[in-house]
């Protein structure tokens, strides 16, 4: 070692040492802290964590103003993203509905965070439906996505999310679909997955943790 | 053309693709030197084609997204294909396969002292036996389901441990020559096949009769059929389990008994030509 770092070091210990804390016991004293703190397990969160099972969000699909988005687009946002079509009666509205209440919730917060509305029926939901759809529920945070439909299997399929574009979707006008909101922190890495089944104040709850941890 | 996609693999596996390729190639080769009988050969590729048809075409995606084709997945991959691997005897058919080096590498592998170390531990009836169950068990605890079917990486480890378990149990309880250097009567090797049927029985019961959903991810992620309820879903996989692969054991307690019956008629089936 350099000699002046060594005095350097040599000072450092005597003005611990000084203080009544000899450098040795300092340093173990702030390993055991530090050891204990990964021993203890963190407060678990009340949707579904999922940090590290799910890839980082990777897309690129053509947003209800008509641009193409990519997910560096919204870096630095929370997402929220949900699998759904415009026709859809059943779960989409209501989970809509919903995610734009837990918006609501949020506050001030809401403005760090976005919903992403991905449709699973691309030849239908062209920008301008999707933007009037999305608009209906919260026009200032949820902004509607549509591609290919190669574009969609792709990201449905990364996230574990059923879809299956080659069934009767013309026929129907069904389509079969989970009701999973996909939880992004603002560097993009998947955290949560929330279902219809947890409250909207628990989601609005993690939400704000993410964004307080996240910033 | 719609007929070849759904023989394309739902998710690439370089690692099933390279395995079953390879296992096909030695059997062929193997066929042309060692002549094994129509029936091994019926066994063998039957075993081989189902297992690459539920793990690398598209019902991959119906296992993935609806909890009864999941629980036929892997009544093929540990209990069905093992099975009727195990069944046709394929060993020195693959042995015959290999080229010259593989055969003497396969030979000084089978002398390895860790292996054989490892292979009488596996081999202890109550270990072939809990692990067997207990792997069963373990990837239905409704935490670890849910975490594997949502990690791709998971989801290998549970299909690939499942296959691989089902070859080492199968193998053990079927053999009729002894596994290296273990040999079992075929007491204990009925006994063990009697063993791992209440297991499964209660396991498939407690999902049959659960009145709840107890592995909510098909709905978060979305079922692949529609019509079908969570409920319904999960009763008919419980069915599978609790019946089919109870069914399995019987199947192999008549196929061990038979043998032990005609010793004849099986010593001509495991020394072909």
């Amino acid at each position: 070692m350099h000699p002046k770092l060594k005095k350097r070091e040599r000072e450092v210990e005597m003005r611990l040492s000084r203080a009544g804390v000899p450098l040795r016991r300092y340093i173990l004293s702030m390993t055991i802290a530090l050891a204990l703190s990964g021993c203890i397990a963190e407060k678990p969160w009340h949707v579904e964590e999922v940090t590290g099972h799910l890839p980082d969000l990777n897309f690129s699909l053509t947003s209800d103003h008509g641009s193409t988005v990519t997910a560096s687009t919204y870096e630095g946002y929370l997402l929220l993203m949900y699998f759904g079509f415009t026709r859809c009666t059943a779960e989409c509205p209501v989970s809509m509905a919903r995610l734009a209440h837990v918006m609501r919730l949020l506050g001030d917060d809401a403005n760090r965070a976005r919903i992403l509305f991905v449709t699973l029926d691309p030849r239908r939901d062209t920008p301008q439906i999707l933007h009037r759809y999305v608009t209906q529920f919260d026009s200032e945070h949820a902004v509607g996505l549509t591609g290919t439909i190669a574009d969609i299997e792709r990201l449905t399929k990364q996230y574990r999310a059923a879809y299956r574009p080659r069934s009767r979707i013309d026929e129907a006008g069904d389509i079969e679909h989970g009701d999973a909101v996909y939880i992004f922190d603002t560097k993009g890495q998947a955290r949560l997955l929330a279902t219809s089944s947890d409250s909207d104040e628990s989601l609005a709850k993690d939400l704000q943790r993410l964004i307080k941890t996240n910033y | 053309m719609d007929m070849l996609y759904w023989f394309t693999p739902w998710e690439e596996s370089a690692l099933v693709a390279v395995v079953a390729g390879t296992a096909a190639i030695l059997f062929l080769r193997g066929c042309g030197r060692s002549h094994p009988r129509l029936q091994q050969k019926l066994y063998f590729w039957t075993g081989l084609i189902l297992l690459y048809l539920v793990s690398h075409t598209q019902f991959d995606y119906y296992a993935e997204h609806q909890f009864f084709i999941h629980r036929l997945q892997h009544l093929v991959l540990h209990h069905l294909g093992p099975f009727l691997i195990i069944l046709s005897s394929p060993w020195s058919t693959l042995l015959a396969g290999m080229p010259h080096p593989g055969r003497q590498l396969c030979a000084q592998i089978a002398e390895w002292k860790p292996l054989l170390y490892l292979d009488r531990v596996l081999c202890k009836p109550i270990i072939a036996v809990t692990l067997f169950s207990a792997l069963i068990g373990f990837w239905l605890l409704p935490s670890v389901h849910f975490t594997a079917m949502i990690d791709w990486r998971l989801y290998r480890l549970m299909n690939w441990s499942m296959f691989i378990n089902g070859l080492m149990f199968w193998g053990i309880v079927l053999h009729q020559r002894p596994i290296l250097s273990v040999r079992l009567t075929p007491g204990s090797r009925i006994a063990m096949m009697l063993a791992v049927i209440p297991p499964q029985i209660v396991l498939g019961a407690l999902i049959f009769f659960a009145t709840r959903e107890i592995y909510p991810i098909y709905t978060i992620c979305g079922r692949a059929i529609g019509g079908v309820s969570a409920i319904a879903d999960q009763q008919i996989g419980g069915i599978i389990l609790w019946i089919h692969g109870a069914m399995m054991s019987a199947i192999g307690i008549l196929i061990v008994a038979r043998n032990e019956l005609m010793p004849g008629k099986a010593r001509e089936q495991e020394q072909p030509g």
